[in-house]
């Protein structure tokens, strides 16, 4: 055990200005470096950071980015279905195609496809790798959102932020290495599972309002700062009496700096989130203050700024896209709410000359049928809507080592099974993490005798997408 | 896990698949084409295209090296790659081909078609191949005879307790093993704690709940030879024993008070299997008996309806784990529900991963697909799910328990309530009705309403769609005969067929069912005709020939008491895992366990009683030098409290616990838990905890709900301080040390609120400061205040108090001064931890 490192560790704990929830203490009396250290790549990254904006409930990929021609001429009237006899589906049974909701036209130099309902994602679509390959194994949200964020459809595997965490570490000690904001309930969307609990994701809200908590239990409990501070000087007299009288134990000791670094968070963590400082320009790009935008602008651009400050993988979760009714109604609703939030990373990015080692990833869990879903069995098709669809979905991806302006990928004529181009889930993580510079069959945790992978034993890199 | 449609490939896998696992691949063809035509044109095309990732300087992916003729023969983790003289049914011709499967080779796209005729002709005339492995890994097979070597699969032997320097140190054989190892390592054991510490920790380690005051007090004065006897005695038999053992238990199954993870669909009859545990630890069930409840309950024989009711409840085991009930593709459902419940047998009554040999022979152990399949079989041939009426769902089995004549009693009575109540209610909804019709002409036609009956209207309205509500709740729960979750045999029972890379479409070779070779004896045991043989598998765990059942289970109990077991990957004890610190020990354990009928009761009260156990925590930097990890056990280790005993010792320090709890966790009884209880719908009925019961914030944790998400307000500190997810099966917590936690500690309304319950307390008995310090000290960290704490604690009051007659009225509750003592106690490490 190297004391001096110790030592100096604890130093940058303490010193540091915010190591908001996910700093994992119980190694420092026994770390020989910290399991947060930057880490070299195994051969030379295309990126350094990734952004995913999670699109919860599966985005319907024929209305934005892959609309048919043969759909469009049969909306309404039915066709054959294309499903295995073994797969059951309700409210489909009559089968009929559903024409997109809005015209989707190509855009840009390159041509890459998209709805109108994007117009602001439209305005940089040469930035865009769309993925319209995209696959994945199981049509329920729980256990296509396990399979998306950790590579299994059950059990409890470490998350993709918590793999690319302990694969590189983190850019900025006094910043987690990864931070998952406005996530789902499931603790295993950005859990560690049995690799370091460091690894695991903070989970962060962005304040709307002055008394949100952007992290829990932030907010102190007794009647001032002051008088919490003197009971936590009793806890810790308490601690240090028993941490001399037994010389010393790690997880005890972790606790110790644990209980200061959350004091500190208070102060800290609001600073972190406060947005208040950027300059009106980056929150009308952002929407932020807009009606519909507000809250995922907030996201994104606290995303950016995470990032920017080295955060090696921020989350931003924004559902709502589960529409299996009046998809007509539903669809520009979200459109509205995340398009513009979306599309002003990139632009924001960009103008930082952080775009191009910054890979940001859009995706649901899972697509859409091109088919209609009615449930009563009575409404007009024009209020129907769509059940989902992993067998072809569409995903994009932008900076951090992607071909820019590219649609790769192509579905049959329905637009339910991949032709061309297919990007199953795994092939996806394995290509971050290539981009990454992380082999993904190399990147393992030995777990019950065995080489866990983000992969499992699956997954091959898409050098076809890679600038 | 992969795609699905690998049909194709998979059916002309199996062939071979099967061949393998019947007998040792034959010579393959007598043809012999010319070597120089295959190192001019075929090797070329492998060596550019293949070598990569499938040769031993390369790599060998997917298990299949083609740098020699055996490389092939023996095949990848799809069986051999190719067939001489059949292109056709080539593995490796259908990849490169890449037609229909999803086998596609090489991964970057597909080779020139000249290339591919290379390949197919080659094969086509016999697949000549003069390559011979040169080094590396031979194709791995399977040698369970050799497998058998490993410490674990070996017979549990009854070693004698070997002889010691020392011996007035032992207080029981099983010191004499630790104490011989230190001997050897010139190391000595730490001195016995003090009985403040030994209690405390006794205490929490078989009740999980911390002493109280009058215990403490209660032991320290007893001065008679069976003092310790007495305390371990008093809580072995204590319900909070089986409180806290059954709780271990649940961590390998998975459970929840939920069915899968997907929609929040409540399992509101899983409480009876958490029940039955409790009962099950708390009489000191064997485990042997047990273990053939847990697998085979439903088939076992019965003397009254609470012993049948008991067994098929303990079936639960094999389905309240994460189930994903709702797959489109039943049969896949099914495969996957059946990989659990082998990979759980497997983990928790063996320490393997059987799940492993799932798709091919076990990487590292001595476990093949066929072992897999044999077991699997069994599950193949039981029930435990069905399709339900809605949508694309399905239903964990249930299955009616029989009831006492008490039981039959209490149900009508309970029927008869109901009925009165819906009665009640339907009376209500008719006499609204008749007001609502008669409101109705008054409030239609010129100047309606302006009587204000508008606002009646709306009234009535509104009551009725609650009455509806309520009248739907009542009638969805209304009492039936009690039921639990649990499997039970299929119609047709029968062996199971591989299924090529787990995929149930792509079948093999048929597996009779039967037990995992290399820890078994003798032959297998039979299975009756129309049987499932859970029976037979039950019965193979439990026999006291098994060398892994007692070892793993007497292993798992070390750990919970010392902190880390005698072999400390705790779950798995395969070759990759890790060998025990002291084999002697662990047999002499697993020996006397079978022995002395299996009894946990037996077994912790003789651990509980060791000298071993009795060793204080504190520092020896000689011997920390030596054994830093502890590995020689020089000293008991220290363990931090888990989420459940540090909830309940805080409720047990404010004198808040709640004795009583079981039946259901879920309270369905409220309204507002529920969503959707309509029988017809695409989703089935689900709950939301919006509100809980009053009692629920004082009683111990195992009674809270199980969520498989986030869990509910009273528990919320099962998700910051390392709960074992329920979607996981692991004998062992993590320990973590996050922020979270810490923030957890400085802010949490639970802290404030046991803080206050305390302060309360101590200033209803106590007058005198000193005296209330005292208590505290007792209370919290269960050891008396040293003079130092009580003049830091005095400090500490007097600053926070506000000077007599300065303030106004003070506040409502207790005096904030000890609110904020009491809360500064309960988040330091000495009530964090165990000493």
């Amino acid at each position: 055990m190297n004391s001096s490192f110790t030592l100096n560790r604890r130093q940058w704990l303490r010193r540091s200005a915010c190591g908001f929830g996910a700093l994992a203490l119980q190694d420092i009396a026994h770390a020989a470096a910290s399991p947060l250290a930057a880490r070299a790549s195994l051969f030379p990254p295309k990126a350094k950071r990734v952004i995913f904006l999670f699109m919860q409930g599966g985005p319907s990929q024929l209305d934005l980015f892959d609309p048919k021609e043969y759909i469009r001429s049969k909306h309404g009237q039915p066709i054959d279905s294309p499903l295995s006899k073994n797969l059951l589906q309700v409210g489909t049974e009559r089968f009929l195609a559903l024409g997109a909701v809005a015209p989707v036209r190509p855009r840009g130099q390159s041509g890459v496809p998209i709805s109108d309902l994007m117009p602001h994602l439209a305005g940089v679509a040469d930035e865009l790798c769309l993925l319209r390959g995209m696959n994945a194994d199981n049509p329920q949200h729980a256990p296509a959102e396990l399979q998306f964020h950790t590579g299994t459809l059950n059990d409890v595997r470490p998350s993709m932020g918590a793999w690319i965490s302990y694969g590189l570490g983190t850019e900025n000690r006094n910043l987690p290495s990864f931070v998952t904001i406005h996530p789902k309930s499931d603790v295993r969307y950005y859990g560690s599972a049995f690799l370091p609990a460091v690894h695991q994701g903070t989970k962060l809200t962005v304040p709307l309002r002055p008394e949100m908590s952007p992290v829990e239990n932030l907010r102190n409990v007794s009647a001032s700062e002051a008088v919490q501070r003197e009971r936590l000087d009793l806890t810790q007299r308490l601690n240090h009496r028993l941490a001399a009288r037994l010389q010393g134990d790690s997880a005890m000791q972790g606790m110790i700096e644990a209980m200061e670094l959350a004091f500190r968070m208070q102060t800290t963590t609001p600073e972190i989130v406060d947005l208040s400082r950027e300059s009106k320009a980056t929150l009308d790009l952002y929407g932020v203050g807009g009606k519909s935008t507000d809250r995922n602008g907030r996201a994104c651009l606290l995303a950016r700024k995470l990032s920017e400050s080295g955060v090696r993988f921020v989350q931003v979760t924004m559902g709502g896209w589960d529409h299996h009714s009046d998809v007509r109604a539903n669809l520009p609703r979200l459109c509205a709410e995340t398009d513009q939030p979306a599309a002003a990373l990139l632009t924001d990015l960009k103008a930082r000359g952080l775009l191009d080692d910054t890979l940001v990833l859009w995706s649901g869990e899972f697509g859409r049928t091109p088919w209609s879903q009615d449930l009563s069995g009575t409404a007009p098709i024009d209020t129907h809507g769509r059940e989902h669809q992993p067998e072809s979905f569409c995903a994009w991806m932008a900076g951090g080592g992607v071909k820019r302006g590219l649609a790769y990928g192509e579905t049959d004529e329905l637009g339910y099974r991949v032709t061309a181009g297919k990007v199953h889930l795994h092939d996806l993580h394995a290509t971050i993490l290539h981009l990454l510079g992380l082999d993904h069959t190399r990147l393992t945790w030995r777990h019950l005798g065995r080489d866990y992978r983000l992969t499992d034993v699956f997954g091959e890199v898409v050098r076809e997408i890679i600038a | 896990m992969g795609g699905s449609a690998r049909k194709k490939v998979m059916k002309l896998a199996l062939t071979f698949l099967a061949a393998l696992l019947a007998a040792p691949l034959a010579v393959l063809h007598a043809g012999e084409p010319d070597t120089r035509r295959f190192e001019a044109r075929v090797l070329p095309v492998l060596r550019k295209r293949c070598y990569t990732c499938h040769s031993h300087e390369k790599g060998i992916r997917g298990g299949l090296a083609l740098d020699s003729r055996r490389g092939w023969e023996a095949g990848g983790d799809h069986g051999p790659a190719i067939r001489p003289g059949d292109p056709g049914k080539s593995l490796l011709i259908q990849a490169v081909r890449q037609a229909g499967s999803e086998l596609r080779m090489p991964p970057g796209g597909k080779l020139p078609p000249g290339e591919i005729a290379i390949l197919e002709q080659w094969v086509r005339e016999g697949a000549h191949d003069p390559r011979v492995a040169t080094g590396g890994r031979a194709a791995p097979r399977l040698d369970i005879e050799a497998g058998r070597k490993h410490w674990a699969y070996r017979p549990v032997r009854d070693p004698r307790p070997p002889a010691v320097q020392e011996a007035g140190w032992a207080r029981d054989d099983l010191d004499r093993f630790v104490l011989a190892r230190l001997e050897q390592a010139s190391l000595r054991p730490q001195p016995d704690a003090d009985r403040y510490t030994w209690l405390r920790r006794v205490s929490l380690d078989l009740t999980g709940l911390p002493p109280t005051q009058a215990e403490i007090n209660g032991f320290v004065a007893d001065r008679s030879d069976q003092a310790f006897e007495k305390v371990a005695e008093r809580l072995l038999r204590s319900r909070a024993f089986g409180e806290r053992w059954a709780r271990h238990w649940l961590d390998l199954t998975g459970y929840a008070d939920q069915i899968g993870t997907s929609n929040n669909v409540f399992a509101e009859h899983a409480w009876r299997y958490r029940d039955y545990l409790i009962e099950s630890f708390h009489t000191d069930k064997p485990f042997d008996r047990f273990l053939r409840e847990q697998i085979a309950g439903d088939l076992l024989p019965y003397q009254s309806p609470e012993e049948r009711a008991a067994n098929i409840t303990a079936t639960g085991f094999l389905v309240l784990g994460d189930v994903e009930i709702v797959n489109p593709d039943k049969l896949k459902m099914e495969t996957d529900l059946i990989d659990q419940q082998v990979s759980k047998v497997g983990l928790v009554f063996m320490g393997q991963t059987l799940g492993c040999a799932r798709c091919h022979d076990h990487k590292f152990d001595p476990i093949g697909l066929a072992d897999y399949y044999a077991v699997a079989g069994m599950f193949r041939s039981t029930e435990a799910t069905h399709k339900i009426p809605y949508g694309i769902w399905s239903g964990i089995h249930l299955t009616d328990l029989p009831e006492t004549p008490q039981q039959v009693r209490e149900r009508r009575d309970r029927e008869a309530a109901h009925q009165q109540r819906v009665g009640r209610l339907e009376a209500e909804k008719a006499l609204l009705r008749k007001e609502q019709t008669a409101l109705a002409s008054r409030t239609s036609g010129p100047g309606a309403g302006n009587d204000g009956s508008a606002g009646k209207r709306d009234e009535i309205a509104a009551r009725l769609k609650k009455l509806a509500t309520e009248i739907e709740h009542a009638e969805f729960f209304k009492p039936t005969v009690p039921k639990a979750f649990a499997v039970r045999d299929a119609a047709q029972p029968g062996d199971m067929k591989i299924c090529v890379r787990g995929n149930p479409y792509a079948l093999g070779a048929s597996v009779p069912r039967g037990v995992v070779r290399v820890a078994a004896w003798g032959s297998t045991p039979p299975i009756p005709a129309g049987q499932s043989g859970r029976l037979q598998l039950a019965g193979w765990l439990a026999d006291n020939r098994n060398p892994l059942t007692a070892r793993v289970a007497v292993n798992r109990i070390w750990q919970k008491l010392f902190g880390e077991g005698l072999v400390r990957s705790v779950d798995y004890f395969g070759i990759r895992g890790e060998r025990p610190t002291h084999p002697e020990l662990l047999d002499h354990l697993a020996s006397r366990f079978m022995r002395e009928g299996w009894s946990h009761k037996r077994l912790l009260r003789a651990l509980v009683l060791s000298r071993t156990y009795r060793m204080g925590s504190g520092p020896n930097p000689a011997a920390a030098r030596v054994d830093p990890d502890n590995r020689l056990l020089w000293r008991m280790n220290r363990q931090r409290l888990d989420a459940e005993a540090l909830r309940d010792a805080m409720l047990v320090a404010s004198g808040e616990l709640k004795s009583g709890g079981g039946g259901p966790s879920l309270p369905l009884e409220y309204v507002e838990n529920t969503g959707l209880l309509q029988p017809k719908g695409v989703n089935p009925p689900t709950f939301s905890l919006n509100r809980v019961r009053p009692e629920q914030d004082f009683q111990r944790t195992i009674y809270l709900p199980i969520v498989r998400a986030a869990q509910p307000a009273p528990a919320r500190l099962r998700d910051v301080f390392d709960f074992t997810q329920p979607a996981q099966m692991a004998g062992r917590r993590a320990q973590t040390v996050v922020p979270t936690q810490a923030l957890f500690l400085l802010n949490n309304e639970l802290l404030r609120r046991r803080g206050a319950g305390l302060a309360t307390a101590l200033g209803e008995t106590l007058t005198d400061r000193t005296a209330r310090l005292e208590a505290l000290w007792l209370r919290v960290l269960n050891r008396p205040i040293t003079p130092a704490e009580l003049a830091d604690a005095g400090a500490f009051l007097d600053r926070l108090e506000s000077p007599p007659g300065s303030a106004g009225s003070p506040p409502a509750g207790p005096p904030a001064a000890w609110l904020e003592l009491c809360h500064a106690l309960l988040s330091s490490n000495e009530f964090l931890f165990r000493l």
